[in-house]
C-alpha cells in the first residue's frame, strides 16, 4: 500500500506526465495521439507513460496493431484518501483545541 | 526514485478564542498534552516544551505499555501571529517534518492556518489507525 502511494506521488510529480493523464481523462488514446502535443520525442513520452503504467495510473490494451492506452482511476482516488486523511489528523487535533479553550471560556464566565 | 515522497497539508480554523491564547496553547504543556499528538488508546506520559528558538518539544504517549515520542524543535516564535517547528516520531522514522502555524485576529476571535510539509507517504498505511485513535479521544473529551 505505501509503495504503491509512493509510486503514484512520484508519477504526479511531473508536468508531462500529468498532462498525460489530463488526456487520458477524455478518453482512450494511441501513444502517437498523446505524444503529439509535446515538443519532446516519441521516445521520452514512452518512458514518462511506462512510469505511469508502473504506477498503475494507466493501462494498456491492444487492439490489432494498436497500442490503446486509458486512465485507471483508483490509485489517484488513494492518493487523495491518504491526503484527506492527513487533513482529518490535524482538524481532529483543532477540534480538541477549540474545545479546550471553549470549555475556559465557559468556566471563567460569571455564572458559570 | 528513491526520494521518499511527501505531500503538504494545509487546515484552517477559526476559533473564538484571540490569537493570544490560540498560540498560547501551542506552547503550554498542561493543553499541549491534551490537543497535540494525544491519542485515547495512548496516555500521555511525558509533555516537555521548552518554548524558545532552537528549543525543543517532547510529547511522550505509552501505548499498550510502549512509549511513543513525539519530537521537534521550534524554529519560528512571534507570539501571537506566527509558530513554526519540526516535528518526526524517531521511533517510526529518522525523517523530521515541518508545521507552520499561522494566526490573524478576525472577528473578536482569531483564524489559525497550519501548514504540515514532508509529510510522508510511507504512513499511509498507519495513518486511518492513527486518526481513528484521534477521532475517538475528541469523542470521550467532548462527552
Amino acid at each position: 500500500m505505501n509503495k504503491a502511494l509512493d509510486l503514484t506521488l512520484a508519477a504526479l510529480a511531473d508536468p508531462t506526465r500529468r498532462a498525460i493523464l489530463q488526456r487520458l481523462s477524455h478518453g482512450e488514446a494511441r501513444v502517437t495521439e498523446l505524444a503529439a502535443p509535446f515538443p519532446i520525442s516519441l521516445n521520452s513520452v514512452s518512458k514518462h507513460i511506462r512510469i505511469l503504467e508502473r504506477a498503475r495510473l494507466v493501462r494498456r490494451r491492444r487492439a490489432g496493431r494498436e497500442h490503446l492506452l486509458s486512465l485507471e482511476q483508483k490509485p489517484l482516488d488513494e492518493a487523495a484518501a491518504w491526503m484527506a486523511g492527513q487533513r482529518n489528523i490535524w482538524n481532529a487535533r483543532l477540534d480538541v483545541l477549540e474545545a479546550l479553550l471553549e470549555a475556559e471560556d465557559v468556566a471563567s464566565s460569571p455564572g458559570a | 526514485m528513491t526520494t521518499p515522497k511527501t505531500v503538504t497539508v494545509k487546515v484552517s480554523r477559526r476559533f473564538k478564542a484571540s490569537p493570544e491564547r490560540v498560540f498560547d496553547a501551542w506552547l503550554d504543556p498542561a493543553k499541549a498534552r491534551l490537543f497535540l499528538f494525544a491519542t485515547p488508546a495512548g496516555e500521555v506520559v511525558r509533555a516537555d516544551i521548552d518554548a524558545r528558538v532552537g528549543g525543543r518539544f517532547l510529547i511522550a504517549d505509552r501505548r499498550d505499555g510502549e512509549d511513543v515520542e513525539h519530537t521537534g524543535e521550534y524554529l519560528e516564535i512571534e507570539r501571537p501571529r506566527r509558530l513554526v517547528f519540526t516535528f518526526g516520531v524517531p521511533k517510526f522514522s529518522k525523517d523530521y517534518s515541518r508545521v507552520s502555524i499561522d494566526i490573524v485576529a478576525m472577528d473578536g476571535g482569531s483564524e489559525l492556518t497550519l501548514t504540515h510539509e514532508g509529510v510522508l507517504a510511507e504512513y499511509a498505511d498507519k495513518t486511518p489507525e492513527g486518526w481513528g485513535m484521534i477521532f475517538d479521544g475528541l469523542t470521550r473529551l467532548l462527552g
